[in-house]
């Protein structure tokens, strides 16, 4: 990471509305030709920071950093970032060639010559003209470097063909393509997306996140994704940034976050999970269920109460004998590839994944590797 | 329940008959009969006589020959033109306004702008001319006289028809709006609109709709009706005042089913039109 540029950085950001601060003293640092997902339920922010970076809503306090520039105040309209919306918000009055063209098509004169190159243009326009090209020539080129811009989209995005149908003719995945091309055709910087998935169905949902995560690699733009989905966030991203009420919880990459999670909120939010409370005893050393266990690569004060964190997947269920702890299955769930099963130890009902098929009253014995055991401070405020 | 459903539906079938249909073949009926005055059963002919009111000039002053249906027709449509252009910049505007604004209870400024209209039309008619006469109330009790002068012109009906059927255009123009989604505003803005740009290219076009209907909403009744022109027009008068002047006064009720039958023509036309931008009707109501 210490290598990349960063892109765009939020320093200290608050949003208030109504006296509630949605968006509370955030700090993030983005980088370049990254995919970070905001990740938390609705209400925890996410959005309102997607839509500061946007320019859609002015931060009260604090400042929005782009590219090394102070963004807090400049239009949405003079930002080089370009949003996919969570409804599309496709133009109805335009056809799908139409819609992707629109930022095209209504930037100024200078800003196209840029955009496609001047000397590039220059030199198209004085082939086809043989000699010092006309106004109208350069016009033309310009036009049709715009069309192949457009028929490259959405064919980046496979709806070639599509050029002439009505946006209310295609059905919500080619809307969803349509809004990603009408954003990616303008080469932004920066790609926001705003739950763009989430009113897909679930098949088509998961091949738009390979789709997407495909796309970026490809295209070597920063893509800023929200969503309340930690699934399409694990499948996505390079960095999660889980929030809850407008603060951060934790940042990391998914496997650390997944794993490693920094507290109950995020253990409980990102993935089935089993919280334990348990006592560290002493250096690689925990003990929980009553039971002493062997763990590794944690630092807590001897005897200090923590909670300790499990998977369900990570439990590895072994005959009774040779068990750390052994319980009763009262509850067992077939779900294709694996059983739910869950395990009344004590006063303690654990959720534990396996191949294994086990009935309702059925005794099971369970042992944890010690890298499978995690740990975190216990919090008091809770 | 199906029968039951086609059993309420007979009231209303009855009336549209005996009430519309019936009467709209009996005008047509009449447009070609032989009435010049009244109507007599037993001497009925079929002739297409009265129909060169339509393009027959008459000597009305003498020397000068004109034809009072072309006069009026243009008057109709010149007074319904003027109207509606007007209408729709105003209009407009305001209901971007109520739009745009930030009050709660959007529903209080419409009904502010409605509420002239529960006043009788004759009675704010009646008024307009009153005080577009020289000399009148205002004149004599605040010693200006803004609207002075104007009975009889031009101006002063094209004013009173815009005071009067400016609501028509307000509503389903503000109806059009407040249906545009705003993200799609924020999408424009988001790929690099400035907001006057923005305006052109994604609020107008889809507000098209309710200017449609509301042009044709207040193009309608300022092109057919006669009450105002025969308050404060003086001696302008459109289609709606020789109808009226046909049925009441001369009872030449074939000419005045002829005339009739030209304004429905318009009618029925602009209907179409309606019916061609706005398929689903959602800005009518």
């Amino acid at each position: 990471m210490e290598n990349k540029k960063a892109l765009i950085e939020l320093i200290d950001v608050t949003k208030t509305y109504d006296e509630e601060n949605v968006v509370n003293n955030i700090n993030l640092t983005i980088y370049e030709n990254e995919f970070v997902t905001l990740l938390g339920p609705s209400g925890c922010g996410k959005t309102t920071t997607l839509r500061m970076i946007a320019g859609f809503v002015q931060p009260d306090k604090g400042s929005v950093i782009i590219n090394g520039k102070l963004f807090n105040d400049l239009p949405p309209y003079a930002r080089p970032i370009h949003t996919v919306f969570q409804r599309y918000a496709l133009f109805p009055h335009l056809n799908v060639f139409d819609n992707v063209a629109f930022g095209l098509n209504n930037r100024s004169w200078e800003y196209l010559v840029n955009f496609f190159g001047k000397d590039s243009i220059a030199e198209e326009a004085a082939n086809i003209a043989g000699g010092e090209p006309k106004k109208s020539t350069i016009k033309k080129v310009v036009k049709s470097r715009i069309n192949k811009a457009v028929t490259d989209a959405l064919a980046l995005v496979k709806l070639k063909g599509f050029e002439n149908r009505k946006v209310d003719q295609i059905s919500g995945g080619q809307q969803q393509r349509v809004a990603l091309a009408r954003a990616l055709v303008n080469k932004p910087q920066i790609l926001l997306l705003d739950e763009p998935l989430a009113a897909l169905d679930l098949k088509l949902r998961q091949n738009m996140q390979y789709e997407l995560k495909e796309m970026q690699r490809k295209l070597g733009i920063t893509f800023v994704f929200v969503t309340h989905d930690q699934e399409e966030a694990m499948t996505m991203s390079d960095r999660i940034v889980v929030m809850k009420e407008g603060v951060i919880q934790q940042l990391g990459t998914p496997k650390s976050i997944y794993n490693e999670p920094i507290n109950r909120y995020v253990a409980n939010f990102i993935g089935e999970s089993n919280i334990i409370p348990g006592t560290y005893v002493k250096k690689d050393l925990v003990n929980f269920l009553g039971v002493d266990f062997a763990c590794m690569g944690y630092k807590f004060a001897d005897g200090e109460k923590v909670d300790v964190v499990i998977r369900p997947e990570d439990f590895d269920v072994v005959d009774v004998t040779k068990a750390k702890v052994t319980g009763k299955v009262i509850f067992s769930l077939f779900k294709g590839v694996h059983n739910e099963l869950e395990v009344q130890i004590g006063e303690t009902i654990l959720l534990v994944h396996t191949y294994e098929n086990y009935e309702i009253g059925q005794p099971i014995g369970l042992s944890i590797d010690p890298y499978e055991i995690h740990m975190m401070k216990v919090e008091t405020n809770e | 329940m199906n029968r039951l459903y086609k059993g309420l539906a007979r009231p209303y079938q009855v009336w549209l008959i005996v009430l519309v249909f019936i009467p709209l073949l009996s005008m047509l009926l009449i447009s070609v009969s032989n009435y010049s005055v009244g109507m007599d059963l037993a001497n009925l002919q079929i002739t297409l006589s009265h129909w060169n009111l339509l393009y027959e000039n008459v000597s009305s002053t003498p020397g000068t020959f004109s034809n009072p249906f072309i006069t009026a027709f243009t008057n109709s449509l010149t007074g319904a033109f003027f109207t509606t252009i007007i209408s729709f910049v105003l209009g407009y505007f305001v209901a971007y306004q109520i739009k745009r604004s930030r009050v709660k209870n959007k529903l209080i400024i419409m009904t502010i702008i409605i509420l002239p209209m529960w006043t009788n039309l004759l009675l704010r008619v009646g008024g307009f001319a009153n005080i577009m006469l020289e000399n009148n109330i205002i004149e004599s009790i605040f010693g200006i006289n803004p609207l002075g002068g104007l009975f009889g012109t031009w101006p002063g009906i094209v004013f009173a028809l815009v005071v009067t059927y400016m609501p028509f255009m307000i509503l389903p123009v503000y109806t059009a709006l407040e249906k545009i989604d705003i993200s799609l505003e924020e999408a424009s803005l988001d790929l690099g609109l400035t907001p006057f740009k923005t305006f052109w290219k994604v609020i107008f076009p889809l507000s098209m709709k309710g200017v449609v209907t509301g042009s044709i909403m207040v193009f309608l009744p300022t092109f057919a009706g006669f009450a105002i022109p025969k308050l404060l027009g003086g001696n302008i008068y459109f289609i709606g005042n020789m109808i009226e002047n046909r049925f009441i006064y001369t009872r030449n009720y074939a000419e005045g089913s002829l005339l009739s039958m030209v304004v429905l023509i318009i009618i029925l036309g602009s209907l179409l039109l309606i019916t061609r931008f706005d398929k689903e009707g959602e800005t009518l109501l």
